[in-house]
């Protein structure tokens, strides 16, 4: 377990190890290479970064700033459109939905992943473990929008098969797709249901390279079954689960297919997040001066909790 | 090298007793209801795809679909140009995939072997590049795009996704993985940097090029929103947004078209998985395990 | 990794990948007219460009009449670009998305849902032109039922000309109605005859049933049960002017005295205790397990279940026949009728026409465009199939639903002469801001009690407050 495995990840900190190339030529050609060297591997990434992302971001947070509807030429309004879109109550409720949702859909998204992958990588015959693994992650390969669309069928509340098999054990037809709990709770399961596979490979990368001589020395100390996993496999664990989270999170904050085709928002606003909102406003209603407010303030949270995140990673997680 | 291995080989199983083997039969029955969970909507969208839409709604549900009738396919064929959607989505993805294994492996080699200034305030503004929703930048890169003259092209869609701060990140953290000896082990014997790269520590990278390319494939093989704002043209269509239009306006679409459309657009995504699945599974493990 | 061995695999690795990237860069340099879009034919030349929502599969339908305006226009060059989207509000995003990369195309075929929005900022009035070719369009309009006309009116000017249109009809199932003992409803049938059918239809078949379904859309949801009870969520007023149009086309109609400078909704009108009522008794349907809570949007599943004899009736228009037909249904198998009487009988309609853009490059042509595709020549060709209404009643024949059904296909054009009152969708040019404020309270508000209903009535006329003060 070299380099890799002492190294925290994704902190975007100094690695934990001395540049390959500090001893290298001396002559004075190969130090102005040096220098520039770094430069011309970056350069295609952080010029096309600079202008297909910087750039629009600082032209988003200006057009925060006008009244523009594409159409007509922008005029300047000030700090009206952040007023305006801190006082609609329809933008604070998508806001809210978004955090309940990142919330329980990134619970329920970690767990069955972490459940799974600790159940897949103890003793199971090889072609099982394959297909497992295999059937887990299969929903990423979809998109969607289509699994969005073939979920709504099933979740329909006369003639879904979801309804038919909780008929099939005595329980009354869920008016899923039509009542504010139902929805919310298709869109969390349907979005669970397509994203966990992707934390399960990353718990199963991350249980790989816990040595086995860890298990076995716990074992003589007496841990088994639950007890071993929660005093050995979580905090062994814990790099991957910060990186695993912080995924998970930064993707819930910007859910967007699956609301959109499953339930359109509602009803009422109960299903309506915040990219949603955006979406509406701007694409909808072409107030792209207030999509654009609406933007800056979502990614200012979103880079707060992500900044929470990590500030809170140097205390629970566990470097070996 | 030797580490990438030994993560492999050490996906061997955590300690198990005896006594306790019952367990594993447990084990099995608990996944294999998940995975029955996982793939059941699966069969019953291919299922129902291969019946007539009157009988769409069987209850209790065929998962199997038996006396497979395929018109509800030759309907798709005939509403949509499949083959120029295929086309257009496999030269937009293929291309964006090579330039983003392109792009983050030289970035991500940076990141992780040379030494610069600002390597970590610059890395930290390209993973915070991540956070901020397409949705955001959309419009400011519409305009961009109408200003260079690419409005309504395939290349609208191709360029402004080739930098990639997941793949550059993915890559960091494969080249960190890759010892700092051979880098000076290859100076001692006189190779230039950019040798370096190419000859020892790139060849060492393909597997988690692969993953950059496959996760880049997945993911804008299925983009949606994108191409919805980006292409006006119904010849510069991908084929996500050829599906949608299988639903119809007022509900005029047929359920079982609508879900051939799925199943169809499900397969070269599945083909590619196929093909990946493994450079995927072992690349994620290394890339990120930890 | 040394010895001659590993030069060769080196080498040989070293050609697959020079290959490779030989490879990728011979295809994008074959595809690159592809990319770029240049093999796009008439792309950036000078010919009229005509936008229409649809697929690939309806702009080859459009190239018969393209054809046939050639032969009458040669000097004209057209091309049709189809636009695929999920519903109108869609299309629009996508035309707006054209304005904005400036690239507008010349004419856009646009429903009720953007009449006013084109109308206030994109479209280019008709007047002149219907004023010039007056003999000419003098056969068009006596084909036409003026409720169609009006819909398109705006301020005084006329933007559109009607091709097609669909009202919300009651379809129903015959076997289902047959099940529960009852004939055909009579045409001036009540809401509560409706009530009671439903109930009939629930006793004969109570699983795996349901009597009535609805979806919740702005055409067919609530409002037709609004209309029917004379009321609406926004307040309707019309605006004077359009004498020119209506003396001129259709001095001698016998609803002359109902037509005006065209609708008007500028007050939200949810507080309307006939709103509530409607609501109410939409909501006692979904209690009684009459009629379905109303899932937002799309519709996909509706003819699979219609087809599939799940559905006693639900709300459509003449568009949904040839899609039955598809699923398997013949004219034994369903049949329509008006939707039922309240204080009135007033139905919904949407209907749908070109327009020319403002920015259109040479008006001229593409009014010869409009006036053209307003002929009987052209609109035969484009509607073979009732997967719509045409809008000229001379189309609305026996010879198109032969074979499909429904036996009273008469319905559909009967609806405009036996309710002149009726009405196209409520759509002011906010219309996404509206139709979203109405949507979103709907379900809410028919499946609860009445203490919800109310809260979501309060609500709805607060959001659609805000939504008609934004700027359209």
């Amino acid at each position: 377990m070299s380099t890799a495995t002492s190294t925290p990840t994704g902190t975007g900190s100094e690695p934990g190890r001395k540049p390959a190339h500090k001893g290298g030529t001396t002559s004075k050609r190969g130090r102005v290479q040096q220098r520039w060297l770094p430069w011309a591997f970056l350069a295609p990434t952080i010029v096309g970064m600079g202008i297909f992302t910087l750039l629009p971001i600082v032209a988003s947070i200006a057009l925060a700033f006008f009244r523009w509807d594409i159409i007509s030429a922008p005029t300047f309004v000030g700090f009206d459109n952040f007023a305006e879109v801190v006082q609609d109550p329809t933008v604070r409720v998508s806001f809210l939905n978004t955090i309940v949702f990142v919330v329980v859909a990134v619970a329920l998204q970690l767990g069955l992943a972490l459940g799974l992958a600790i159940m897949v990588q103890e003793k199971l015959p090889a072609w099982l473990r394959v297909f497992f693994r295999s059937a887990f992650f299969f929903p990423l390969i979809l998109s969607a929008a289509s699994v969005s669309i073939f979920m709504r069928y099933l979740f329909n509340e006369q003639f879904g098969v979801v309804n038919w098999m909780l008929s099939l054990v005595g329980i009354p037809a869920v008016p899923w797709l039509t009542t504010p709990g139902g929805s919310a709770a298709v869109v969390i399961l349907v979005y669970v249901w397509q994203n966990f596979g992707f934390s399960f490979l990353l718990f199963i990368g991350g249980l790989a390279s816990i040595p086995v001589e860890t298990y076995e020395a716990a074992s003589i100390d007496g841990a088994t079954g639950f007890r071993k996993h929660f005093y050995v496999t979580l905090p062994l664990l814990s790099p991957t689960t910060l990186v695993a989270s912080v995924m998970a999170i930064i993707n819930a904050l910007q859910v967007f297919d699956q609301p959109y085709v499953l339930t359109r928002g509602g009803p009422g606003d109960s299903t309506r997040t915040a990219v949603m909102v955006i979406f509406e406003s701007a694409f909808q209603r072409l107030e792209f001066g207030q999509a654009s407010a609406i933007g800056v303030i979502l990614t200012l949270i979103i880079m707060a909790i992500t900044a929470a995140q990590f500030r809170l990673s140097k205390r629970f997680v566990f470097y070996q | 090298m030797t580490t990438i291995q030994e993560r492999v080989t050490t996906t061997a199983p955590i300690v198990t007793r005896k006594k306790r083997d019952w367990s594993v039969a447990v084990r099995v029955a608990v996944l294999l209801i998940a995975s029955v969970f996982v793939l059941g909507p699966v069969l019953w969208t291919l299922s129902t795809s291969l019946r007539p839409p009157s009988e769409s709604f069987k209850l209790p549900p065929a998962f199997l679909p038996l006396n497979p009738d395929l018109t509800s396919y030759t309907q798709v064929f005939k509403q949509l140009n499949i083959v120029a959607l295929v086309v257009n989505s496999a030269l937009v993805t293929g291309l964006i995939a090579v330039g983003q294994m392109l792009t983050a492996a030289l970035a991500g080699y940076a990141f992780a072997h040379l030494r610069f200034k600002g390597r970590g305030a610059l890395f930290s503004i390209v993973l915070a590049t991540m956070m901020v929703p397409a949705q955001v930048t959309i419009v400011p890169v519409f305009m961009l795009i109408r200003g260079v003259g690419l409005s309504d092209t395939l290349l609208a869609l191709i360029i402004p996704a080739i930098p990639t701060a997941f793949g550059t990140f993915l890559m960091r953290q494969y080249f960190m993985g890759l010892p700092g000896e051979l880098a000076e082990a290859a100076a001692i014997d006189g190779a230039s940097p950019w040798r370096t790269f190419r000859s020892v520590y790139a060849p060492l990278a393909m597997p988690g090029l692969a993953i950059v390319g496959i996760l880049a494939f997945n993911f804008h093989w299925n983009e949606f929103f994108r191409p919805l704002i980006m292409t006006i043209s119904e010849q510069n269509f991908t084929l996500p947004l050829g599906l949608v239009s299988l639903q119809g306006n007022l509900g005029t679409g047929s359920i079982s078209v609508v879900l051939a459309g799925v199943v169809l657009s499900m397969i070269p995504a599945l083909v590619v998985f196929m093909f990946g699945q493994r450079a995927l599974q072992d690349g994620l493990t290394a890339g990120t395990g930890k | 990794m040394s010895g001659t061995n590993g030069a060769l695999r080196q080498f040989t690795r070293r050609s697959a990948l020079t290959a490779l990237g030989a490879g990728i860069v011979g295809v994008t340099a074959a595809s690159w007219p592809r990319l770029t879009g240049a093999d796009i034919p008439g792309r950036g030349d000078n010919s009229l460009s005509i936008a229409i929502m649809g697929t690939a599969a309806d702009a080859a339908a459009r190239q018969k009449v393209i054809d046939a305006f050639a032969k009458v226009h040669p000097e004209i060059k057209v091309k049709v670009q189809a636009i695929q989207a999920v519903d109108w509000k869609d299309f629009f995003t996508k035309i707006l998305t054209m304005v904005a990369a400036g690239t507008p195309p010349d004419v856009v075929y646009v429903a009720t849902e953007g009449a006013q929005l084109f109308a206030e900022k994109l479209a280019h009035p008709l007047d002149e032109y219907l004023r010039r070719d007056a003999a000419d369009m003098k056969e068009y309009f006596e084909d036409v039922h003026p409720s169609l006309v009006e819909a398109f009116m705006y301020k005084g000017s006329l933007f559109q000309l009607p091709i097609d249109w669909n009202a919300a009809n009651m379809y129903y199932n015959t076997a289902s109605l047959r099940a529960a003992g009852l004939e055909r409803p009579a045409d001036d049938w009540t809401h509560t005859d409706f009530r009671s059918t439903l109930a009939a239809m629930k006793k004969a078949k109570p699983a795996d049933f349901t009597p009535y379904y609805w979806t919740n859309r702005l055409f067919g949801g609530v409002v037709p049960w609004l209309y029917a009870n004379e009321t609406s969520f926004l307040k309707e007023t019309k605006s004077p002017g359009g004498e020119w149009l209506w003396d001129g086309f259709y001095a001698n109609d016998p609803s002359r005295s109902l037509r005006s400078g065209g609708y008007q909704w500028l007050e939200p009108n949810a507080d309307d205790p006939r709103v509530f009522e409607s609501f109410d008794y939409l909501r006692g349907l979904v209690k009684d397990g009459l009629g379905v809570r109303p899932e937002e949007g799309g519709g996909s599943a509706l003819i699979g279940l219609f087809a599939s004899s799940r559905i006693g009736t639900t709300p459509a228009g003449g568009y949904w026949v040839q899609g039955l037909h598809e699923a398997g249904m013949t004219e034994n198998d369903f049949d329509v009728q008006f939707f039922p009487k309240w204080r009135t009988q007033r139905h919904q309609f949407g209907t749908a026409g070109y327009a020319i853009m403002k920015t259109a490059k040479d008006k001229d042509a593409a009014w010869e465009w409009v006036k053209f595709s307003s002929s009987l020549e052209a609109m035969q060709i484009v509607f073979p199939t009732p997967n719509t209404t045409p809008a000229r009643r001379s189309m609305v024949n026996e010879q198109l639903y032969a074979g499909t059904g429904p036996r009273n296909w008469k319905v559909f054009y009967d609806t405009l002469d036996r309710f002149p009152s009726t009405g196209p969708i409520p759509a002011p040019p906010q219309q996404a801001a509206v139709e979203t404020a109405l949507m979103k309270n709907v379900s809410l508000a028919v499946s609860g009690d009445e203490r919800q209903l109310k809260d979501a009535l309060t609500a709805m006329q607060r959001d659609l407050e805000l939504a008609l003060r934004r700027q359209p």
